[in-house]
């Protein structure tokens, strides 16, 4: 049993992420967009992070996962940088980028593609939770 | 011909001359000339019985035949020279020539007689040759040093000093050194060579002119139908016509969107200070208004023309006289062609009329620049397009396919079977769905000109060698074997990586869909000489031989495929074609009905420079 954060500008997606996070008996928090994400970070301090990658801009979520992992110590956010995240992402099959994770560019823990299966996401966040 | 020309500028704009083939006709009339020497001197001798210098002449007659055998030996291999060698070493020999010419022709007159020679008028045809030849000071200086000579050599014969020989027995004895006769002789001979040296050089200079202009015309219409980039082509432009007019410098200002300002567009041969000296105001500036109506106007002497908006910083420059010509596109006028001279006066009503036609060129550029623009324009607005249907249809369909998937799995509760049946239904919809969506968005992006990514070096195994990894899980679930054998040594191929990865899921993917259980998927890597050959070969339904002809065109399925039970968009091929197209390699496909398919791709194999390019 953990606590997820699950951030997408989409209801039908978070209610989607919603329903099998909480059949795999986890608890579930949502923001609609990043600024309100980091705000229930600090607030509930989630153990796992669901982000979408495109909300407002089809950067957004990057920005907000460069901003949560920041390598400076004095970041606000030092203390959370160690909450998994996996990036949902339906960008890998159609812009020219090829993103996978990666430290420098972008540090996220996983990405799972978008539309997602179900239990391919269940199996991801456990195994992040369980690391 | 002008030294200022020479090879130092860039190959299309060079006036050098090539007198090569000049060299050569030179020699070939020296062969006329040598062979008469000759027979006149035979001639003389024995049928006019004329007491002659035989031994003088018949050598002089023979040294010409001789260089000119020699000269045929040394100009042979000219033409094989490239342009610049070939036009200095064309010179050098004509200018060689014309000495050799110059030395036979005084040892010839002085052996005819000197002053009284027959043979004077050559000197004539000498200067016209030279007039051709060479430019427009030389001719004159030589035709001086060629009178001062004759001068001499009269004066050294009248003297006695050297001999003088009688050829014509008719001629009163000592004619030759009768003061009246020579200053007569030497008078006749400097002012009528004068004059034909003088209209010859001036009909040379005038073709060489028009030359010049047409070599000039060509070259901007090339430039205008070669290069897109507009601030090139105006550079040429402004360039191409100082060169041709033979003048200082040259600029291009082009009217901005209000129409009240001449911008710089292009500048040759001004000084940065002068170039920097702001716009001009179209509508304040007497002369650029009076252009932009549409007239050629020629300012004869800056200093005194009140028309120019910076009279003060044109004269600093050191310009003294403008031609200034509109760009007219479309009935409108767009920009100013100017070009300058160091000297007034130094402009003709026919420089206007050449200057108006580099001008139109100017204009066929400008609105090129536009048109590409307005492509350039419509191509981003397509990119942004595809952008917009990234996010707005796909989202829904994505939420919808989440939401459909969870309940499917019963994370909201048990579901009877007839509904688990129709929701997977619906599911195999909503997926079929999606990957029509994301193909016609691949396909958009790849046909999408300004869009394009540049190709990169790309390490082919490790790539290939992924995706092959990422597809196991699919031929796993279909019970499809899948293998793969590439050479240990990794390859470099010219491609992008997103686009190498989708060629090979597409392909592979085809190859796993269309193979029923138990069959197998071979993906093999060789190198040959045409590049790195990948081949996906499959124990499939195969393709209908009628029907591989039309497997690359959008939304082809091939029937078999279709009476298949395997969804598919029709577009997956098609995507790869225009993938391969655009890495500048090669896809072809053999199969046999029944029995399987192989598709062969081949890529360039990247050097290592292609990794700086």
């Amino acid at each position: 049993m953990a606590t997820i954060l699950i951030i997408d500008d989409d209801p039908d997606m978070i209610l989607a992420a919603r329903l099998c996070m909480e059949s795999a008996g986890h608890e579930v928090i949502e923001a609609a967009d990043g600024s309100e994400g980091l705000e229930k970070i600090k607030e509930q301090r989630p153990d796992l992070i669901i982000l979408d990658v495109m909300m407002d801009s089809t950067t957004e979520g990057f920005q907000f996962a460069i901003k949560l992992r920041s390598p400076d110590p004095t970041s606000p956010y030092a203390q959370y940088a160690d909450i998994p995240i996996i990036m949902l992402t339906a960008i890998h099959s159609t812009t020219s980028l090829r993103f996978g994770p990666d430290e420098d560019y972008l540090p996220v823990d996983a990405f799972v593609e978008k539309p997602f299966d179900p239990d391919q996401l269940i199996a991801q966040v456990d195994e992040l939770l369980n690391r | 011909m002008d030294d200022r020309f020479s090879d130092s500028q860039p190959a299309e704009l060079s006036f050098q001359r090539d007198l090569s083939g000049d060299c050569r006709q030179l020699i070939s009339m020296r062969w006329g000339v040598g062979s008469l020497v000759l027979i006149a001197t035979a001639f003389a001798e024995i049928v006019l019985e004329v007491n002659l210098p035989v031994i003088g002449l018949v050598a002089t007659g023979l040294a010409i035949l001789g260089m000119n055998t020699y000269l045929t030996l040394i100009t042979r291999p000219l033409s094989d020279l490239p342009g610049p060698q070939r036009r200095r070493r064309a010179r050098q020999l004509v200018i060689i020539q014309i000495l050799f010419d110059w030395v036979a022709m005084f040892v010839a007159l002085h052996f005819t007689g000197g002053i009284t020679s027959p043979a004077l008028p050559f000197i004539l045809v000498h200067g016209v040759v030279v007039a051709i030849l060479l430019s427009s000071w030389m001719p004159y200086a030589y035709l001086a040093l060629t009178i001062a000579i004759l001068t001499i050599l009269s004066l050294l014969e009248r003297s006695g000093a050297i001999p003088h020989w009688y050829v014509i027995p008719a001629l009163p004895l000592y004619l030759h050194r009768r003061p009246l006769f020579i200053a007569a002789q030497l008078s006749f001979i400097a002012i009528t060579s004068s004059v034909v040296v003088y209209l010859t050089a001036a009909i040379m200079n005038r073709l060489i002119e028009r030359e010049r202009r047409v070599t000039t015309l060509l070259h901007t219409a090339n430039t205008v139908s070669s290069i897109f980039s507009l601030s090139e082509v105006l550079d040429r432009l402004a360039r191409g016509a100082a060169h041709a007019l033979n003048v200082r410098a040259a600029s291009i200002r082009l009217l901005d969107e209000t129409g009240d300002n001449l911008n710089l567009a292009a500048a040759y041969g001004l000084s940065q200070n002068y170039v920097d000296k702001g716009p001009v105001d179209a509508t304040g500036s007497q002369f650029s208004g009076e252009v932009l109506e549409g007239h050629p106007v020629i300012i004869d002497e800056v200093e005194t023309d009140s028309r120019l908006q910076y009279q003060q910083q044109i004269a600093e420059e050191g310009i003294r006289s403008i031609l200034a010509v509109p760009i007219t596109g479309r009935g409108k006028p767009v920009g100013i062609l100017r070009v300058y001279s160091d000297q007034p006066h130094r402009f003709s009503d026919d420089d206007a009329d050449f200057i108006m036609a580099i001008a139109s060129q100017g204009a066929i550029a400008v609105e090129n620049a536009i048109a590409y623009e307005t492509l350039y324009q419509s191509d981003s607005d397509r990119a942004q397009f595809v952008r917009m249907v990234t996010h707005e249809l796909r989202s829904p369909v994505g939420g919808a396919q989440s939401l459909l998937r969870t309940l499917l799995r019963g994370m909201a509760g048990d579901l009877t079977e007839q509904q688990q049946d129709l929701l997977g239904r619906l599911e195999v919809r909503l997926d079929l769905l999606l990957d029509l969506i994301n193909d016609l968005l691949a396909l958009a992006e790849s046909k999408t000109v300004g869009q394009r990514e540049p190709l990169k070096r790309i390490p082919l195994q490790p790539v290939l060698g992924d995706v092959i990894k990422s597809m196991q899980v699919e031929a796993d679930s279909k019970k499809v074997s899948l293998a793969y054998d590439a050479p240990f040594e990794i390859f470099a191929v010219l491609a992008t990586e997103e686009g190498l990865v989708r060629v090979f899921r597409n392909l592979i993917g085809n190859a796993i869909k269309y193979t029923p259980s138990g069959g197998s998927v071979t993906v093999r890597v060789v190198e040959r000489p045409s590049g790195a050959v990948i081949s996906v070969a499959d124990t499939g339904i195969g393709i209908p031989k009628e029907e591989i002809s039309l497997l690359w065109n959008d939304f082809f399925r091939a029937s078999n495929a279709r009476r298949s039970k395997v969804s598919g968009t029709g577009l997956g091929l098609s995507i790869v074609k225009q993938l391969i197209d655009h890495f500048g390699g090669s896809v072809s496909v053999h199969s046999i009905e029944g029995e399987g398919t192989t598709f062969k791709v081949t890529l360039q194999i990247a050097s290592p420079a292609d990794e700086a390019a």
